[in-house]
């Protein structure tokens, strides 16, 4: 049972909140159905190198946030998501992403008006 | 839930050219701990002690609940522990279906059906003798006996060295799927990356005797990283976070990427990327440090 998740090694992001991004964004686009069984903490926690401390946290806070269960004896499972919880985990995957790519171009010295210049331009491709 | 399966404190033994400790040591329910550190750290001697298979010369342990210095209770926690070392070559010419005849009587847990899965699994010939198994398959058959009496806790010493690459693939699936079941807990002394990363939520570090270092993994996560920067100053240079450093291309190691990030920032010195570093070479700095 794999999921397609991994931790980034540039981040500074601590890992339990990139895992509990990774799958939210996995829930809220579809990728993971409901009633689809993730996981346990200790397989998750071996195949991204982290301990089960890490992997216990993002299922905690998945399962608080509505968006995965655990029934005993069974597993963790993937939760149906109400639709305002989607549309609103939509909007902040988008944000973040976004924010991210500002940081970069940043780092590599972009002006504010190159960056709305490539922005226009991403957008124009994709939105004709 | 925090229940301790093991509290160790101020365990010590003393040999002619090796003293081990005073050791302090904890583990938790549900938790394994990679045991690391160069040849002749004392990992295997301090695993011995607590199976007390050599006497102590100072120390207390309590161990899954009990008293690990009186002797009746010695009887109960032992049969729920497995250990992996070397315990088996006093077997020597016995075969390993014998072998498993006299071991099976001590553990009223014995599982035979998982025993003879796992013997199945591993593919070890049960008719063949122990002294005549390579070293690879003397290990597969060392761990074998450690799972078969489905212990609560797991001794392993170096349990893959020498095995064939599958096996140990193998051995590390079962070790997963041993935790999945209830509240178990492994120390495990490895000197395999992989092991580490993919078993270990704890790393305890050995060196001549002693524990240097023990933490979480995830602090390794959080805070070792590798730090390209403008320039390089003396203050840099001589931080205590700083671990290493190079002048070209400008970069430090540093097991402290917050810390250090102030001292850059003091020093108008700018950063260019971050990145974390492998378990491999963190490892290799913590060995290597000491």
């Amino acid at each position: 049972m794999k999921i397609p998740i991994h931790v980034s090694d540039e981040s500074r992001e601590p890992i339990y909140h990139q895992v509990e991004t990774q799958i939210k964004t996995l829930i809220v686009s579809g990728q993971l159905h409901p009633e689809t069984p993730l996981p346990s903490i200790r397989a998750l926690a071996s195949d991204l190198g982290c301990s089960v401390i890490t992997t216990r946290r993002a299922y905690q806070n998945l399962e608080v946030a509505g968006f995965i269960k655990t029934v005993q004896g069974k597993g963790t499972f993937v939760r149906e998501v109400k639709n305002e919880h989607m549309e609103e985990t939509k909007q902040k995957v988008v944000h973040d992403a976004f924010e991210k790519a500002v940081e970069q171009g940043i780092q590599v010295g972009c002006s504010e008006e190159e960056i709305n210049h490539i922005f226009s331009d991403v957008m124009k491709k994709n939105f004709k | 839930m925090q229940t301790k399966v093991l509290e160790v404190t101020g365990l010590e033994k003393r040999f002619k050219k090796f003293h081990l400790g005073p050791m302090d040591f904890e583990l938790e329910q549900g938790m394994i701990v990679g045991l690391v550190g160069a040849n002749g750290s004392g990992k295997s001697t301090f695993l011995r002690l607590l199976m007390k298979l050599m006497r102590e010369d100072g120390g207390v342990v309590k161990i899954l609940g009990m008293n690990w210095k009186e002797e009746e209770e010695e009887v109960i926690y032992k049969k729920k522990i497995g250990y992996a070392g070397e315990l088996l070559e006093s077997f020597d010419s016995t075969t390993i279906k014998d072998i498993k005849f006299f071991i099976s009587h001590f553990f009223p847990t014995w599982n035979e059906e998982k025993f003879t899965r796992l013997v199945e699994r591993y593919r070890i010939d049960i008719d063949e003798k122990f002294s005549k198994c390579s070293k690879g398959t003397k290990k597969k058959i060392d761990f074998i006996f450690a799972m078969a009496h489905e212990p609560q806790l797991l001794l392993l010493d170096e349990p893959t060295s020498g095995v064939d690459i599958v096996s140990q693939k193998k051995m590390k699936e079962d070790l997963i799927r041993f935790m999945e079941e209830g509240e178990r807990s492994i120390v495990l002394a490895t000197h395999t990356v992989d092991e580490i990363n993919q078993l270990c939520d704890q790393i305890m570090v050995m060196d001549q005797g002693r524990i240097t270092q023990s933490f979480y993994k995830d602090e390794i996560h959080d805070h070792w990283g590798r730090v390209w920067v403008s320039h390089i100053t003396n203050n840099v240079k001589n931080h205590p976070n700083v671990i290493r450093f190079e002048v070209n291309p400008a970069q430090i190691v540093t097991n402290h990427v917050s810390n250090v990030e102030d001292v850059l920032q003091a020093e108008q010195i700018t950063i260019n990327q971050t990145q974390r570093l492998s378990m491999e070479e963190v490892l290799e700095y913590l060995i290597e440090q000491e």
